[in-house]
């Protein structure tokens, strides 16, 4: 069984957000759900700063305090290592989402719309994605998985329930990239497996210092960062990103 | 008999919620696998409550029971 | 011997034209509730004020879950008295112990409610906790110990505990004899069937004491062993919500029987030796809570980590500041009125009863403090503030839910003498006549 991991090198991020459009147009989450984020940060005083950038997917925590409260089960966690929530389970208490430090979940606080982002029929779209299934059509995406047949991939699903980031489930089962990890421009995502020694994790974890976020609160991450440092009480985002319903 | 009864009800209501809790319900630890968040037989918190409520039954059954020969 | 046939006492059945009128007024704010609620299933929960933790910069977890809390800890205290009265004889407590018991079954049933209306899917979530429910959730406990086993344990004792009334109002003709007799389900007051009723409530009490000690406890588990939420993660969460439900509890208690005593016009039954013991028991309550208050002030802001300084700031000095100190007031000010009364041995009825409407106005508010600041103000990553206020639909279902439960004391009054009843006040003529007859 794979041990999947993402690994963010912060020196290569620009703060473009590709990733962030990327995942919204995989998953069609509600326009303010952001499942992924990509943090904008300044440290220092003037004329002393510093700007950096900081992805914020799922961290898929092994020790995930959202699957120890979860009162029904919904989130839960795969052999995989995937931290997952089936949303057919899911009563939306909310209370993965004020148990999870890091502000990764998100309620459907009202019925979503069945495509947010792109108009598929468009022939000029068409020419340029070249016949890629959207997200509302994907059987993918509303498919039941593993021995459980649970559902657990895609977003936007249904009012009343709580989603996040799930490590794109449903193109890892298939061999492919995380969406996120899939577009981004400069390659600062990466996505593998750490059981596999050859993987790209793999390698840039044994080769560079790391860290996770938030470590000493016993979460166990899967999200590995290099190249930077953790936020600190001094960070500060350059613009809050207020997304409202 | 209406001792007996009262406690037989008594001892299986707790009898029930221990056994749904640390048998039946998904179990405690750090959250591995799948198995952590299914209840290992359907509807063990059902059978929890029961348990619960067969103890505090066991009180009106104690005051209800009518008297034998009567 | 005085006759007073036919009438049942503390004016069961009597429906007057002012009873008409305030159950009228009751069930528009029921109405209003329902009109919010179903707004909320229609569009869903975006016409509340909650919104997501961090990006969204708000509380995912508002009024609702604040009324939870609130109204599971008012429910402490029926069965607390009822059980305190059995196992420490105070027999002078007795007229008091049904509407106490009363007000517990009612307000789980408002606490149950409140869940309902704060989770996304509630049709589901019946079916779900009963299949799935997971004990290492805290909501477990909430759900199994509060809402079921406890509810079932104060339904439990309520029946027992009228049985005797029922039979003695059975005797009297009318509509709701049939009622009564059912209730009384064979009791007649013989020596064995009373001594058998003190057993088993000597017992259930034994038994509800604890129950009642983790079901407090299992909803401060809900926040107190949440790690990610400065503010939550503390040993005192659990104790604390059993002292501050004792507190709303009680004072609750004080008002609903201050009211009954002028409605119902019984100043000898409910002497002002209740008010007495009742003031004397919420000061106690109202201060050991104060020095949980302290003792947590000084863990916070003392040498704490810096979330929780942020928390802390927000609490005393910031957003949250004019409600924070308000609460603390009004847990101060009854207790310094209650202890003078206590002092001076001169006790003042009004006084406590405004006592006990302020320490639940802070109990409100504390609730509120607990559950909100640390969603908004506590985002470990640089998400930075955020803020939550309630809408009109929170507020309409919140007070629609009082009403609600304000309704179901009034309906249980008419239905059901709320105190025991005294031998002399069922004639024995009115007896004799339906024995003969019947």
């Amino acid at each position: 069984m794979a041990r999947y991991a993402m690994v963010i090198d912060l020196e290569r991020c620009t703060g473009c957000r590709a990733c962030v459009e990327a995942c919204k147009v995989e998953n069609n989450t509600p326009t303010a759900n952001l499942w992924m984020y990509v943090f904008r940060f300044e440290e220092g005083e003037y004329p002393n700063t510093h700007v950096w950038f900081m992805p914020r997917p799922c961290m898929h925590c092994d020790n995930a305090p959202c699957v120890k409260v979860c009162p029904v089960g919904a989130r839960y966690k795969r052999l995989d290592g995937l931290t997952a929530t089936d949303w057919e389970r899911c009563i939306g208490c909310r209370y993965c989402e004020v148990a999870c430090p890091y502000g990764v979940n998100y309620f459907n606080w009202k019925d979503p719309a069945e495509n947010y982002y792109l108009d598929w029929n468009d022939e000029d779209l068409a020419a340029v994605t070249g016949g890629t299934t959207p997200p509302y059509r994907n059987p993918d995406l509303d498919q039941p998985y593993g021995s459980e047949q649970r559902r657990v991939a895609g977003g936007g699903r249904a009012k009343g329930v709580i989603e996040k980031c799930t490590f794109c489930v449903h193109r890892v089962e298939q061999g492919l990239l995380p969406a996120c990890v899939a577009n981004c421009p400069l390659f600062a995502l990466h996505f593998g497996d750490l059981d596999d020694p050859n993987s790209t994790v793999s390698r840039l974890l044994r080769r560079k210092p790391s860290f996770r976020l938030l470590e000493e609160q016993g979460t166990q991450p899967r999200v590995y960062y290099i190249g930077g440092k953790p936020p600190t009480t001094e960070t500060r985002q350059i613009e809050e990103v207020k997304a409202r319903v | 008999m209406r001792t007996t009864l009262t406690l037989l009800l008594i001892v299986v209501g707790f009898g029930l919620q221990v056994v749904s809790y640390f048998f039946l319900a998904a179990p405690w630890g750090i959250p591995s696998s799948p198995a952590y968040s299914n209840p290992r037989v359907p509807f063990a918190p059902t059978i929890f409550i029961l348990g619960v409520v067969l103890v505090f039954l066991a009180a009106v059954v104690y005051e209800l029971l009518p008297e034998r020969g009567q | 011997m005085t006759v007073r046939t036919e009438r049942l006492p503390y004016g069961v059945g009597r429906l007057t034209g002012g009873w008409y009128v305030l159950i009228g007024v009751l069930l528009a704010f029921v109405v209003l509730g329902l009109y919010a609620y179903s707004r909320q299933l229609a569009v869903g929960e975006a016409v509340t004020g909650m919104r997501d933790i961090g990006t969204m910069g708000g509380a995912t977890w508002g009024l609702y879950v604040a009324f939870v809390v609130y109204f599971v800890g008012v429910s402490f205290a029926g069965i607390t008295v009822a059980a305190l009265i059995r196992l420490m004889n105070l027999e002078f407590l007795k007229p008091i112990a049904r509407m106490a018991e009363v007000l517990t079954v009612i307000a789980l049933i408002l606490g149950a409610f409140s869940i309902l209306a704060d989770v996304g899917r509630p049709l589901r979530a019946i079916l779900n906790l009963f299949r799935y429910a997971r004990p290492q959730s805290p909501f477990f406990g909430t759900f199994t110990l509060v809402i079921s086993g406890y509810l079932f344990a104060s339904l439990v004792y309520l029946y027992l505990d009228g049985r005797r009334d029922a039979a003695l109002l059975a005797r009297i003709p009318g509509k709701l004899q049939g009622f009564y007799r059912a209730w009384a389900a064979g009791y007649r007051d013989t020596p064995a069937e009373r001594e058998r009723h003190e057993r088993a409530s000597f017992w259930l009490a034994i038994a509800i004491l604890p129950l009642l000690v983790t079901a407090h406890s299992t909803l401060g588990f809900v926040f107190g062993i949440q790690v990610g939420r400065p503010g939550w993660f503390s040993a005192l969460q659990a104790p604390g919500f059993v002292l501050l439900a004792g507190v709303s509890g009680v004072g609750l208690l004080i008002v609903i029987a201050a009211i009954l005593r002028k409605v119902l016009n019984v100043p000898d039954q409910l002497s002002p030796q209740v008010f007495r013991w009742l003031a004397n028991f919420l000061m106690v309550l109202t201060v050991a809570y104060l020095y949980f208050v302290i003792v947590e002030l000084l863990t916070t802001t003392y040498a704490a980590h810096y979330h929780e300084v942020e928390v802390s700031r927000a609490l005393l000095v910031g957003e949250y500041a004019w409600l924070y100190w308000a609460s603390l007031a009004f847990l101060v000010v009854p207790f310094l009125v209650l202890f003078a009364q206590f002092i001076t041995q001169r006790y003042n009825i009004p006084l406590i009863v405004l006592s006990g409407m302020l320490v639940n106005l802070a109990a409100i508010g504390k609730r509120y403090l607990i559950v909100v600041p640390s969603q908004t103000h506590g985002t470990l990553l640089p998400y930075g503030t955020g803020a939550y206020a309630p809408t009109w639909v929170e507020y309409s279902i919140v007070l629609g839910l009082f009403a609600l439960g304000a309704l179901l004391f009034v309906l249980f009054v008419k239905l059901f003498p709320i105190m025991e009843v005294p031998e002399t006040l069922v004639s024995e003529g009115a007896a004799q006549q339906v024995i003969e007859g019947g």
